[in-house]
């Protein structure tokens, strides 16, 4: 054994960059290993991080000392806070980064961690101690000894990519090879497999469009960061240099009958049409040629042209997601407004890949048949470098705490985004590629980009994720949310202050001088306008009072919400036994019985959210259990 | 057919139990239900294998090859049987000892004596019946009339379970909308306009109050229509009610005051039961238990659904008719010209618009419960035979609740003051009391919404 570790994490991209990340902070040391380590923090796909839920992710991932967000605000070329029209509790971040500098970024925080060492290598299978792993082995044969693995290998698994009907190449992105001899073990070790698809659109030469006829999309970063760690450390311009690289605009164009008529002429040479892919990929990110079959009637499909870097030209067309031949690309391509003479520098591919489904996993992200192997990322039928980054640090988190004989993490529905994407995962499993949306979540209105830090910061600071410099940090901006509610109860506004804000809001004057919080409640004012209006709090982070804001503004929606958290918090606290004899529970339904044994849930919460487990299952599940408990012998 | 994973729960043990109700009558229904039915029948009935479905004539012997009965059995194979699984019903001669030997013959074959309700619950755990299914079955064994039997029947077709299906749809359009318009910003459909929302809320609402109007004619079906007989004393009012249900029950005489507290008795009427109250006479009662029963009276008449106000003169009639009104009852007042058999006088005919009844001859009878059940009409709607009813008050209650957040929800929506997320709390509120009504509205169902109706894919 060449070296032992607490940790090994078997993939560096954006969930194997999260594992090690929260792994490192808890303590641990920690080995990376990865193909190639230029390709840490590589985007496979479109330039961005963010969107909706997604973005909100990042924020979570940020307050339990992640990576990503930090990365993320390194890079920003172009940023937008989406649903911004819609009001603050539905704002969505979502910044497109610079390639280059994102990857640069990411390589760098790791190195930050003295504890974490990075290695390159292709991993050939896994060392064991009977059930449990005890490290890995390269195919370069160095062997490394490990407590726990983290496997986050991505779409690499058996990756196939599909460029019309009859060009298959084996790889796991385009460029890099696919890893088949892990896949082969994992299999063997009796773990159930399956194949997903996802796909990719071509990539542009910026130098030959013609951007005088687009519709364009500016950036609007405005004071916006993903991370608070360096909020108050760094200021925004320092010796003259913004910390955000400059921006760069998209452009917006469309496909339009030409396009469409080329697709369906040559439909039968796409590899899914073609008959050349099976397996199932995500509805909400369909190829080109499915938003044509499937909705004939729409005239024009929008693209975005985004920029990949400031080192180069290329643009990648958001929008234009395909595995038609190369030629025929090409041949779209040309049909679109602006990229008449385009020149292509990529052409767009499927990919089927393996994925293993993810209700083989406990709550901790680990492998329920082999104790220390844990699995995060695309590996789960996820997709999205959130999604992703948000396992990653669930599975680097609970594989140090298992090796460090520490109890484990498990967040919750209602603390994040990140504990609705892990309980869904392992407890409703996944039949498409796997994305967060708002809809999954029962606490939208109190899971929210802007208050991250409040609902995880007192979860990091227990598990030791920070530093002792962030910690100060981030008690300090807990409390400014606090601050922010009690300024506001507690001061006035007069009219002259007031009404600017009020009547550019397209509301009433103020009669005499109101609380602040009174005059909050109104639809369309900003709290950070009637402060910014009345000289007080101008030193609050935006997000802290943008919090404080929609706790005045919408406080019984929350309570109803808070309420609801708490009931399933109970439901949270009624365990499960691992060993219940599932098939014996006569009460239940046969499909209940088979859910729950397949999935053991820990609580009876999670047992509550297994389909086909209905509400009168769980009240005959109370009463088996507690039978089971009196007396398991005569059962 | 590919066998379904539900079909395994006939791995459960066999249960058997007399179908019918206990005691005297023709015919006795015992039902064998479960894996093992075919097996443990065998042992018992031959000629042995019957065909399925088709009823057959077989002896029952004690297992040993003594004869005991000879009966007629039905084989319904699983899936197709009522609970789901292998079912055979044995229809042997009634009474109380014949099925009782017979199912202790088919217990010592390894059956297990069926719970109360045990076949129906096995019904629904095998899907064969969603659980307002089974509901309406509960209804229909103890139904006390014909109308909560064609109510019980109606629920039985799934008639309420299609409407419950067609405001789950709706409840669904506006989750999509929701969702697509919190979760997709940037898609080629562009935002949803506000006003599609609106559409989808107010289409729910339609919904809602469609099965909401149904409350007071399901609840009048459920319980029965209070129709109270009162009148002054001696006027015939206990031989009206005894007439009306068809034997005696009350004391009938000629002193004044005898009935002293109310005497109610269920009669099936038309579209709904009926259940007759007999009352003291309204009058002013000295004794005092007389005077608790005019109060009782008093009581049961504010309570009405109808009011037969009685009498064997015009004037007895009027003044009934001011005591009714001077009570502030809502009932509707129907009168009654009694004992139309002694005084037929062309004087004293009755008050306009009385009916004239007989409790001696019968006549008038039918006359009088037409006018009871058009006045029940008039007030609860007649039914057109296949509007579902609401005849359960929880059902009411999930409505109403529903109801209140929707329309919450769209107060807020109208103002444009709720962002999305906000506006969907009511809305989640909504489909979560609507749950146990229309079953639960996964986020899948939501997605595959969302999926079919817009290009998403930026």
């Amino acid at each position: 054994m060449e070296q032992d570790f607490d940790v090994l994490v078997v993939g560096a991209g954006h969930a194997g960059t999260e594992a090690a990340v929260a792994a490192a902070r808890l303590g641990a040391t920690v080995g990376l290993i990865t193909s190639a380590l230029e390709t840490i923090g590589q985007m496979s796909c479109n330039p961005a991080i963010g969107g909706v839920a997604k973005g909100t992710v990042v924020r979570e991932v940020d307050a339990l000392g992640g990576i990503m967000g930090r990365a993320t605000d390194l890079s920003t070329l172009q940023f937008r806070m989406l649903n911004r029209g819609k009001g603050p509790a539905v704002w969505s971040p979502r910044a497109q980064c610079d390639r280059g500098l994102y990857r640069r970024a990411a390589r760098s925080l790791l190195e930050r961690h003295d504890n974490l060492q990075t290695i390159q290598g292709t991993v050939a299978r896994l060392l064991m101690d009977g059930d449990s792993v005890r490290g890995v082995e390269t195919l370069e044969g160095r062997r490394f000894g490990a407590k726990c693995v983290v496997i986050t290998t991505g779409t690499f698994l058996r990756g196939r990519m599909h460029i019309g009907t009859t060009t298959q190449i084996p790889g796991g992105r385009a460029g890099d090879a696919a890893t088949t001899h892990l896949a082969e073990q994992l299999e063997n070790a009796g773990l159930q497999v399956a194949r997903f698809k996802t796909g990719t659109p071509p990539r542009i030469d910026g130098r030959t469009v013609d951007f005088s006829s687009l519709a364009i999309q500016e950036s609007e970063i405005d004071r916006f960061d993903y991370s608070w760690s360096h909020f108050w450390t760094t200021p925004r311009v320092s010796n003259g240099v913004a910390r955000h690289p400059a921006q760069l605009p998209c452009w917006i164009t469309h496909l339009g009958a030409a396009g469409k008529e080329i697709i369906t002429r040559n439909i039968a040479q796409s590899a899914m049409y073609g008959g050349a892919i099976a397996s199932r990929g995500p509805r909400y990110c369909p190829s080109v040629e499915d938003k044509i079959v499937k909705f004939p009637a729409a005239a024009t499909h929008q693209l975005f042209l985004e920029p990949e870097g400031h080192d180069t030209a290329e643009l990648y067309v958001n929008g234009l997601s395909t595995s038609l031949p190369a030629p025929v690309q090409l041949e779209i391509l040309r049909s679109i407004p602006g990229l008449e003479r385009v020149r292509m520098n990529r052409a767009g591919y499927a990919i089927e890949y393996d994925y293993y489904p993810p209700t083989q996993l406990d709550q901790t992200l680990q492998v329920k048949t082999v104790p220390g192997l844990f699995f995060a990322g695309q590996i789960n039928g996820t997709t999205g470098y959130e999604e992703a980054a948000g396992q990653g640090l669930v599975a680097g988190a609970n594989a140090a705490l298992r090796a460090q004989q520490r109890d484990p993490l498990v967040l919750g529905r209602e603390t994040s985004y990140i504990g609705v994407l892990v309980d869904d995962l392992v407890t409703r499993g996944v039949d498409e590629p796997y994305r967060l949306f708002t809809s999954r979540s029962e606490f939208r209105l109190t899971v929210r980009q802007d208050n991250a830090l409040q609902r995880l910061s007192s979860i990091a600071t227990r598990l030791g994720l920070y530093s002792e410099e962030e910690q100060t940090i981030a008690e300090r901006r807990v409390g400014e949310v606090r601050d922010a509610i009690s300024m506001a109860e507690n001061s006035s506004i007069r009219p002259e202050q007031a009404d600017p804000v009020l009547l550019a809001a397209g509301g009433t004057a103020l009669k005499h001088a109101m609380r602040i919080s009174e005059v909050a409640k109104r639809n369309g004012v900003a709290l950070a306008e009637l402060f910014s209006a009345t000289g007080i709090a101008t030193d609050l982070a935006p997000e802290s009072v943008l919090s404080a804001e929609l706790e005045i503004k919408y406080a019984g929606y929350f309570e109803r919400e808070r309420t609801h958290a708490d009931r399933m918090s109970r439901m949270g606290e009624m365990k499960l036994e691992p060993d219940l004899p599932y098939e014996e529970m006569t009460m239940l339904s046969f499909e209940s019985r088979q859910k729950l044994a397949g999935i053991r849930p820990r609580t009876l919460a999670q047992a509550s959210r297994i389909p086909g487990v209905n509400p009168s299952d769980l009240q005959n599940l109370l009463i088996e259990v507690e039978r089971w408990r009196r007396g398991p012998a005569s059962s | 057919m590919t066998e379904s994973p539900r079909r395994s729960l006939t791995q459960g043990d066999t249960i058997v139990a007399l179908a019918t109700p206990p005691g005297r009558g023709a015919i006795a229904v015992i039902r064998l239900s479960g894996q093992d039915a075919p097996r443990i029948a065998a042992r018992h009935l031959s000629p042995w294998p019957i065909e399925p479905r088709v009823a057959t004539l077989c002896e029952i012997s004690d297992g040993y090859g003594g004869r005991m009965e000879q009966a007629l059995v039905t084989w319904f194979p699983a899936p197709n049987s009522y609970t789901g699984e292998t079912v055979i019903e044995i229809s042997t001669h009634g009474g109380d000892l014949t099925p009782a030997l017979v199912i202790e013959q088919l217990v010592a074959s390894g059956a297990r004596p069926a719970e109360p309700g045990e076949f129906t619950r096995r019904a629904v755990l095998n899907g064969k019946m969603d659980l307002l299914q089974a509901e309406a079955v509960a209804d229909l064994i103890d139904a006390p009339s014909r109308a909560m039997r064609d109510a019980a029947v109606r629920q039985l077709d799934g008639g309420l379970s299609r409407r419950v299906l067609d405001l789950r749809a709706a409840m669904l359009e506006i989750e999509a909308l929701l969702a697509y318009d919190i979760d997709f910003p940037e898609e080629d459909d562009g935002p949803v306009p506000r006003e599609r929302v609106l559409r989808a809320i107010d289409s729910a609402l339609a919904s809602l109050d469609q099965l909401l109007a149904t409350v007071p004619r399901g609840e009048l079906i459920r319980s029965g229509a209070v129709v109270v007989i009162a009148g002054e004393p001696n006027v015939g009012k206990s031989s009206l009610f005894n007439a009306l249900i068809g034997r005696s029950r009350a004391i009938v005489t000629e002193i004044p005051g005898t009935t002293r507290d109310a005497i109610e008795a269920v009669i099936d009427g038309d579209r709904w039961p009926l259940r007759l109250v007999d009352t003291a006479g309204i009058r002013d009662a000295t004794d005092v238990v007389e005077r608790l029963g005019v109060e009782l009276s008093q009581r049961h008449i504010q309570g009405a659904h109808v009011v037969l106000a009685c009498g064997d003169s015009s004037e007895s009639i009027a003044h009934v008719r001011e005591s009714v009104s001077r009570l502030g009852a809502s009932a509707a007042v129907i009168s009654a010209r009694t004992k139309s058999d002694l005084s037929v006088g062309a004087a004293d005919a009755g008050a306009a618009g009385a009916v004239l009844v007989s409790a001696t001859t019968g006549a008038g009878l039918r006359e009088l419960l037409a006018r009871i059940d058009g006045e029940l009409s008039k007030l609860y709607g007649a039914g057109d035979g296949d509007t579902p009813v609401v005849t359960r008050s929880r059902h009411r209650a999930i409505l109403a609740a529903a109801r209140a957040e929707l329309t919450g929800f769209r107060e807020g929506w109208l103002a444009g003051v709720l962002p999305a997320t906000v506006a969907a709390v009511h809305l989640r509120s909504a489909v979560h009391s609507l749950e146990e009504l229309i079953g639960s509205v996964d986020v899948e169902d939501v997605l595959d919404r969302v999926f079919s109706s817009f290009c998403v894919g930026k």
